[in-house]
C-alpha cells in the first residue's frame, strides 16, 4: 500500500467542443494506479469510459478537449509531454488495448508481420528472425495454436477473441510498465471473455505489469480487479477495493449498478413454466450447408455446415429460448424460420403444415401469423418513411385494410406496444434505441401473428428497456396467446422469459431442457460451461476452474469425428473421439447430447434453494 | 498458387469472349451504318458496276456473321486485312483524295499501320500519365491525410478547375500562347520529342483531376479506418502509419478506378488530343480512318482498345486481390 | 469517430436529420457552393434572357461586322459583347445557344443513364446468381468500348443529332451508374430492413423500388452534377472533330473548331467562348465537387 503509484490523475476535466458550447464528459477525475495490480473502471455506456481511457494515453482529438487535470505517469505528466515524448511512451512503457480488435489492424497485413513490424521499430537493433522469434513464442504464451502458422495469417483470418489474444501480445511484446484495456472482453463471447479474463490475470502476475481494466460489466470487474472506481456521468461517484464494493457499496448509483447486474440462480423471481396446449411450430431435422471458395485449390469450394440437423418442438403459448455462441448456427436457423431460404432438408412446419411447400398467396398468409423480429433497431427500419407509414406497410401489403381504417388499426398497435400515436406522422430519426424496437415490434404485431421469433431483439437495449420490452411481450403473450421462440447469446434474458431452453453448439442442439432443468442440473460439459463463464456477481453452482478449457469452437468447415464438443471438453472420454452423441431424453422432457451421465460430471458446487441469501462471489472462483 | 492459376483461368477466358463481344459488336456497327465505303474507295466518279465487283470482291455483300467468321479467321492467322484507303507509302496524313484509286493490293496492311502509329501513341501516354502522377500523387495523398487546411482546398478547386477545361479548347489556347504567339514550342505533327510537350500538358490536364479526386478519397477513407490511429497509440509513427499502411490500403480503391475510370479515359483523350495536334498516333489514324469509312482500320483499332482494357483490368484485379487478401473475384 | 458515436445523443444536433439532408447543409455550408451556384444562376439567366435582351445574331451572317473583337478590346463595339466570328455572327449569343444546348444535351443524357444504369444495377445486384452475372459482364463489354470510339464510330457513320448524340453518351454512360449502383445495393441487401420487409411479406419489386432505391439512389445522384459537365465536355469535342450538333447550330465545338484558322489574327473566337464554357463547368464541377466531399464526410460518419 505504502508503493508510489505508477500512474495518477489528478483533477482531469474533459469537455465536448470549445469554450461557449462546451459540454463536460469527464469533469474533476482523480485516482491512482498502483504497481502491478489491477485498477477497474465501471460505468454504463456513455459515462465517459473510452474517453478517461484515451486519456490516459493522451490520445484525445478535438472536438473533444481536455479543460484541466494532469495524467502524471513516473513523475511526468504525459498531457503536458511533447508529442514526440509521447510517442516514445506509447506502445513502448504504455500500451492500449481497445474494445474492437477486429479493426486495429492493417486488414491487408499478416497480423504477425504487424506485431514484428512494431516490436522493430521500438527496438531497432532486433534482427528479422530474433523479432520473428519473440513475436512467435508470446503468441504462443497467450495459447493462440499453431503459432507459427498463424504469424503469418490475416486479421480476418482470426476469430474475435483470436484477434482480441494478437492484441494483447501486440501490446505487452514491448513489456510495457502499464496497460489501458477498454471494455476488451466486450464484443466477445461468454466463454471466450472468460479465456480471455483468465489470461490476462495470469499475464498481469507474470508480467508484473499495471493494468487499468474498464469495463461496463460488475461481474466482468470484479473477476479481475483489485480496486474499482465507479464513473457516472464523467464524475467517479465511489472507488473501494473489489471486495469491500460488492459487500458494501456507498454511493446508490453502485448500489443500482449492482443490483441491475442480472441474476442466473439467486433471487430471479418467477420462471415461466411449460404448458401441454398443441404443437404452434414445429422444426424436424433442419440442415443447412454452404458453399464457399477455397482460395488454396483450384475449383473447389468449402462446405460450411451451419446447421446440422436440428429438431425442437414449441408449443401454443409457450416461450422457447435458443442459445448459443456466435458461429452456433442460430442465425442461419433464424434465416430458415423465417423462410427466406429453404433449408437443405428437413422440415419447418407451423400448425401442421410444411412452410417449403407454400407459395403465393398461401404463403403471404403463414408469413401473416409467423412474424420474426430482428436485432438491429437502427438499420431493420427505414430512415426516410414515417413511422405510421411503416407499421402500415404490412397492412397494406397484405391488403388488410386501407384508408381511416388503417390508420386506427396502426395507432391501436402502437399503443398496445407504448408508442404514442402522436408519432404517427415523424420520422424514426431521434427516436431511441427501445423505441425504435417498439416500432418494429408495432409492425409485426399489426398482423396479429400467433408466432413470434426473437432474433437477438433484445440484445441491443439496456437492462431497464430489456426488462420492459420483457413485460410487454408477457402481455401481449397473454392477451393474445402469442408463441414466442427467443434466439438469443443472453443467458439472464432465457432465463427469465423462457419455459424451455434450447442450447446450440456447431449447429447442432446440445442440449434442451426446462428452465429450472438448464440452469440448476444441465447434463451437458458445454451448457455448464456456458454457464460458468457468464460474468455475474453472485455465487455459481458451476466454476470456471472446472468447465472453462483453452480453445476455440472447430470452424463448421472441418467438423470433427465423433461428438463436436470433445475438443474443448474437460470430461472426455474414449467413446467421444469416435460416436457422435445423440440427443438422448432425460426424466422430465429434457434430453442431452453427451456420453457421459449427470453422475461422471461433477456436482454443482452450491446447491440452488429458492431465494438463496448469500449474493456475493466466491473470490477463489478464477 | 493454386488461386493465381484459377483466376487467370477464369478471367483471361472471360476477357477473351469480352473481346469477341467487343469485336462483333463495333463489326455489326460499321456495317448497318450508312454510307458506302466502296464509293470512298473508288472515289466520285466510279461506275455502279465497277463499285459492285469491289465489293463482291472485298466480300461486302456477304450476310455480316459470314463476314464476320472470315474476319476472325484471318485474324487468327494474324492478319488483320489491309486499309481500303491508304497505300503502303501513304502519308500518315493522307485524305480520301490522296489514295483514292490505288489498287488494293499496294494498301498498306492495317497491322502495319497501328505499329507505325503506337510507338508515338505510347509515347504521348506516357508522359502525359507521368505529368499527371507528378501533381496529383502529392496533392492528392496530402489532400487525404487531414479533412481541413489548404492542401484539401487546393486539391478541390485544382481538379475543379481541371476538370471544367474541355481538353480540346486547352489544345487551342497552349497552342496559341506556347507556340503560335510566342514560338517557345512546336505544336503540329510530329518530327522530334519536343513536340510531345503541349499535347502531353493537355493528355495530363484531363487526367489530374481525377487522379486528385480518387488519391484523395482513398487516402482519405483509410484514415478514417481505426487502424490508422490505433498504429500510432500502439507506438507506430504517423509517418509509418501513413507510408506503409494506408497507402496500401488505399492502393486498391486506386486500382480499380484506374482499371475502371483512368485508362478508358486516358484512351479517349489521347484520340482527341492527338486530332487537335494531328499527332501522328493511333488517335489520328482512327478518326481519320472513321471518316474514310475505312473499316478494317476502325476494327481493329476497337478490338486492340478493348483488349487493352480487359487485359489492365485484369491485370489490376489480380492485384487487388494480391494486396488485399480479403476481395474475392 | 467510434468515440464520438458513444458520447449520448444530445451531442450531436445534427443526427436529428435524414442523411440526405445532411449532405446537402453541410454542402451549403462552404462558401464554394455559394458561389458557384450563385454563378450557375446568373449563367442560367443570361442563356435564357441573352437574346431577347442583345440586339445581335447568332446565326445571321454580316460580312460587315467579321472579326470584331470584344468590348473591352480595341476596335469592340456594342452590340457584340465578346466580338464577332469570322462571318460576322455574335459570339456571345452563339456562345449562349451552345451552352443552352450542351446543358439540355448534359442534363438530359445524364438523366437516363442514371435511370437506366442504376435501374439495371440494382436490380443485378438484387438478384444476384446468374442475372447479376449476365448483366454484368455486358456492362464489362460496353465500358471496354472507350467513349470517343464508340462515339466516332456511331456518329462518324450516321447523321448526328441531339437524340443520337444523346443515345451514344448514355451508352457508354450507363454503366458506370449500373456497377455503383449493383455494389451499394450488394451491401443494402445484407441489411436488416431488407429482411424485415422480406418478411413482412413485401415483394422483391416493392423492395426495390420503395426501399432500396431510396436509400442508395441519392449519394449517387449528388455526384452525377459532376457527369452533367463531364458529358457537356464530350459535346464540346464532338462538335470540335464534326460528329456533334450539325451546323449552322452553334455548338462550342464548332465554333472552337471554327475559329483555329484564325488563331493568330483573331484568337478571342476560339478563346473567348471557350471561357464562359470553362466558367459554366466550373460551377457545375465545383458543386459537384462540394457535394461529393460532403457526401463522403456524411457517409464516413465524420460530420
Amino acid at each position: 500500500m505504502a508503493a508510489e503509484p505508477l500512474l495518477k490523475v489528478e483533477n482531469l476535466s474533459i469537455c465536448l467542443g470549445s469554450a461557449g458550447a462546451a459540454r463536460p464528459l469527464i469533469s474533476n477525475v482523480t485516482f491512482a494506479v498502483k504497481p502491478k495490480s489491477v485498477l477497474g473502471i465501471i460505468g454504463e455506456s456513455g459515462a465517459g469510459k473510452t474517453l478517461l481511457s484515451r486519456a490516459l494515453v493522451n490520445w484525445v482529438r478535438p472536438p473533444l478537449v481536455i479543460t484541466a487535470g494532469r495524467v502524471i505517469y513516473r513523475d511526468r505528466d504525459l498531457l503536458a509531454l511533447p508529442e514526440t515524448d509521447m510517442a516514445r511512451l506509447r506502445g513502448r512503457e504504455i500500451a492500449y488495448i481497445g474494445a474492437n480488435p477486429t479493426t486495429a489492424l492493417d486488414p491487408t497485413v499478416p497480423v504477425g508481420h504487424q506485431i514484428e513490424e512494431k516490436l522493430r521499430t521500438i527496438e531497432p537493433g532486433l534482427s528479422r528472425q530474433a523479432a520473428r522469434k519473440r513475436v512467435v513464442d508470446l503468441l504462443d504464451a497467450v495459447r493462440i495454436p499453431s503459432a507459427r502458422s498463424r504469424f503469418d495469417e490475416y486479421p480476418f483470418q482470426f476469430s474475435g477473441g483470436m484477434m482480441q489474444r494478437a492484441m494483447i501480445v501486440d501490446a505487452l511484446i514491448s513489456n510495457p510498465k502499464l496497460l489501458v484495456a477498454d471494455n476488451i472482453t466486450q464484443p466477445l463471447d461468454v466463454t471466450v471473455a472468460a479465456q480471455i479474463l483468465r489470461l490476462l490475470r495470469d499475464l498481469q502476475r507474470d508480467f508484473g505489469t499495471s493494468i487499468v481494466f474498464v469495463s461496463s460489466s460488475f461481474g466482468t470487474i470484479v473477476d479481475i480487479a483489485d480496486e474499482v472506481v465507479v464513473l457516472d456521468k464523467g464524475s467517479i461517484v465511489e472507488a473501494q477495493d473489489t471486495g469491500r464494493i460488492q459487500r458494501n457499496p456507498v454511493h446508490p448509483y453502485t448500489k443500482d449498478l449492482l443490483a441491475k447486474v442480472p441474476r442466473l440462480w439467486h433471487g430471479v423471481g418467477s420462471i415461466p413454466e411449460a404448458n401441454a396446449e398443441p404443437v404452434v411450430l414445429s422444426v424436424r431435422d433442419v440442415a443447412k450447408t454452404y458453399a464457399v471458395k477455397d482460395r488454396t485449390s483450384l475449383f473447389r469450394k468449402n462446405r460450411v455446415q451451419a446447421v446440422r440437423g436440428v429438431s425442437f418442438e414449441v408449443r401454443r403459448g409457450e416461450s422457447l429460448g435458443l442459445i448459443g455462441e456466435s458461429g452456433c448456427g442460430k442465425s442461419t436457423l433464424s434465416r430458415l424460420l423465417s423462410s427466406l431460404e429453404p433449408p437443405d432438408h428437413g422440415a419447418i412446419e407451423v400448425n401442421g403444415v410444411d412452410v417449403a411447400t407454400l407459395r403465393g398467396a398461401a404463403l403471404l398468409s403463414m408469413r401473416r401469423r409467423f412474424q420474426l423480429l430482428l436485432q438491429d433497431p437502427y438499420t431493420s427500419i427505414p430512415s426516410h418513411v414515417s413511422i405510421g407509414a411503416t407499421i402500415a406497410e404490412p397492412l397494406r401489403i397484405h391488403r388488410l385494410a386501407s384508408g381511416r381504417g388503417l390508420r386506427e388499426q396502426v395507432c391501436g398497435v402502437m399503443q398496445d406496444v407504448g408508442l404514442s400515436p402522436d408519432l404517427y406522422d415523424a420520422l424514426p430519426v431521434g427516436l431511441s434505441a427501445g423505441q425504435r424496437q417498439r416500432v418494429n415490434i408495432a409492425r409485426a404485431m399489426v398482423l396479429e401473428p400467433s408466432v413470434l421469433i426473437l432474433d437477438e431483439t433484445l440484445s441491443a437495449l439496456d437492462q431497464v428497456e430489456q426488462a420492459r420490452l420483457l413485460d410487454l411481450f408477457d402481455n401481449l403473450q397473454r392477451k393474445h396467446g402469442i408463441t414466442y421462440l427467443y434466439i438469443s447469446h443472453d443467458l439472464a434474458m432465457v432465463r427469465r422469459a423462457c419455459a424451455r431452453i434450447a442450447v446450440m453448439y456447431l449447429g447442432k442442439i446440445v442440449e434442451i431442457g426446462d428452465n429450472e432443468t438448464i440452469f440448476g442440473e444441465p447434463a451437458h460439459p458445454y451448457t455448464r460451461t456456458l454457464l460458468s463463464s457468464v460474468s455475474t456477481v453472485e455465487e455459481k453452482p458451476f466454476l470456471p476452474k472446472d468447465y472453462l478449457l483453452e480453445g476455440e469452437p472447430p470452424d463448421p468447415i472441418h467438423i470433427p469425428e465423433g461428438c463436436s464438443f470433445r475438443s474443448r471438453c474437460p470430461f472426455v472420454i474414449e467413446t467421444c473421439r469416435n460416436v457422435e452423441p445423440p440427443l438422448s431424453p432425460r426424466a422430465g422432457g429434457s434430453a442431452a447430447a453427451c456420453h457421459l451421465g449427470l453422475d461422471r460430471l461433477p456436482a454443482p458446487s452450491i446447491v440452488l434453494k429458492a431465494h438463496n441469501g448469500s449474493d456475493l462471489k466466491r473470490m477463489d472462483s478464477l | 498458387m493454386a488461386f493465381a492459376l484459377e483466376f487467370f483461368l477464369r478471367r483471361i477466358s472471360q476477357g477473351v469472349l469480352i473481346v469477341l463481344a467487343v469485336a462483333f459488336v463495333i463489326f455489326t456497327l460499321l456495317r448497318i451504318a450508312p454510307g458506302d465505303p466502296i464509293r470512298i474507295i473508288l472515289g466520285p466518279m466510279a461506275t455502279p458496276s465497277a463499285m459492285e465487283e469491289t465489293a463482291e470482291r472485298l466480300g461486302l455483300r456477304d450476310p455480316i456473321p459470314v463476314q464476320f467468321l472470315r474476319y476472325l479467321g484471318d485474324i487468327a492467322r494474324g492478319d488483320f486485312g489491309n486499309s481500303f484507303i491508304r497505300g503502303k507509302q501513304g502519308g500518315t496524313t493522307g485524305g480520301s483524295q490522296d489514295a483514292a484509286g490505288a489498287p488494293p493490293v499496294e494498301r498498306a496492311a492495317v497491322i502495319e499501320l497501328i505499329a507505325r502509329a503506337l510507338p508515338y501513341t505510347l509515347l504521348l501516354a506516357a508522359c502525359g500519365f507521368l505529368l499527371a502522377c507528378l501533381v496529383s500523387i502529392p496533392l492528392g495523398i496530402l489532400a487525404g491525410v487531414r479533412n481541413s487546411g489548404w492542401p484539401q482546398k487546393v486539391a478541390l478547386y485544382l481538379s475543379s478547375f481541371f476538370v471544367s477545361l474541355p481538353n480540346v479548347w486547352v489544345g487551342i489556347v497552349l497552342i496559341y500562347l506556347l507556340s503560335a504567339r510566342t514560338g517557345w514550342l512546336p505544336a503540329i505533327g510530329y518530327q522530334h520529342i519536343g513536340y510531345v510537350v503541349i499535347p502531353a500538358i493537355v493528355v495530363a490536364v484531363e487526367l489530374a483531376p481525377v487522379m486528385i479526386r480518387s488519391i484523395s478519397v482513398a487516402v482519405a477513407t483509410n484514415v478514417q479506418d481505426p487502424f490508422y490511429e490505433i498504429g500510432q497509440v500502439r507506438g507506430l509513427s504517423a509517418r509509418i502509419m501513413l507510408f506503409r499502411h494506408v497507402l496500401r490500403n488505399a492502393a486498391v480503391p486506386l486500382l480499380n478506378s484506374f482499371g475502371a475510370q483512368m485508362i478508358g479515359m486516358l484512351l479517349g483523350g489521347l484520340f482527341v488530343v492527338e486530332y487537335i495536334f494531328s499527332f501522328p498516333g493511333i488517335g489520328l489514324l482512327t478518326i481519320n480512318a472513321v471518316f474514310q469509312r475505312d473499316f478494317p482500320v476502325i476494327q481493329t483499332v476497337a478490338i486492340f482498345a478493348s483488349t487493352v482494357l480487359v487485359f489492365i483490368n485484369i491485370a489490376v484485379d489480380f492485384a487487388s486481390t494480391t494486396i488485399d487478401r480479403r476481395l474475392k473475384f | 469517430m467510434t468515440i464520438l458515436s458513444s458520447i449520448p445523443q444530445s451531442s450531436a444536433p445534427a443526427r436529428g436529420q435524414s442523411v440526405n439532408a445532411r449532405i446537402l447543409r453541410l454542402a451549403w455550408r462552404s462558401s464554394e457552393m455559394k458561389v458557384a451556384s450563385l454563378l450557375f444562376l446568373a449563367l442560367c439567366l443570361l442563356t435564357l434572357l441573352g437574346p431577347f435582351v442583345i440586339d445581335a445574331s447568332a446565326t445571321k451572317i454580316s460580312v460587315a461586322d467579321k472579326f470584331l473583337p470584344p468590348v473591352f478590346m480595341e476596335g469592340g463595339r456594342l452590340p457584340y459583347f465578346l466580338g464577332t466570328d469570322q462571318l460576322g455572327r455574335d459570339l456571345l449569343l452563339r456562345s449562349l445557344v451552345g451552352l443552352r444546348n450542351a446543358f439540355l444535351i448534359g442534363v438530359v443524357s445524364v438523366m437516363l443513364m442514371f435511370v437506366l444504369g442504376c435501374a439495371i444495377g440494382i436490380f443485378s445486384g438484387y438478384r444476384g446468381g446468374w442475372t447479376d452475372v449476365v448483366l454484368m459482364r455486358i456492362t464489362d463489354i460496353q465500358m471496354s468500348i472507350p467513349v470517343i470510339i464508340l462515339a466516332i464510330t456511331i456518329l462518324g457513320m450516321s447523321r448526328p443529332n441531339p437524340f443520337t448524340i444523346v443515345a451514344v453518351l448514355v451508352l457508354s454512360g450507363w454503366p458506370i451508374y449500373a456497377r455503383v449502383a449493383r455494389s451499394v445495393t450488394l451491401a443494402e441487401r445484407q441489411k436488416e430492413y431488407v429482411r424485415a420487409a422480406r418478411i413482412i411479406g413485401a415483394s422483391d419489386l416493392r423492395i426495390m423500388v420503395r426501399h432500396i432505391a431510396p436509400s442508395i439512389l441519392p449519394p449517387i445522384a449528388f455526384v452525377a452534377v459532376l457527369d452533367v459537365a463531364r458529358m457537356m465536355i464530350f459535346e464540346a469535342i464532338f462538335g470540335f472533330i464534326g460528329i456533334g450538333i450539325q451546323p449552322p447550330t452553334p455548338t462550342f465545338g464548332t465554333i472552337i473548331s471554327g475559329g483555329t484558322q484564325y488563331l493568330l489574327n483573331a484568337w478571342w473566337i476560339t478563346i473567348v467562348p471557350g471561357c464562359l464554357l470553362a466558367l459554366s463547368l466550373g460551377s457545375l464541377n465545383l458543386m459537384g465537387g462540394v457535394l461529393e466531399r460532403s457526401r463522403n464526410l456524411v457517409l464516413q460518419g465524420a460530420a
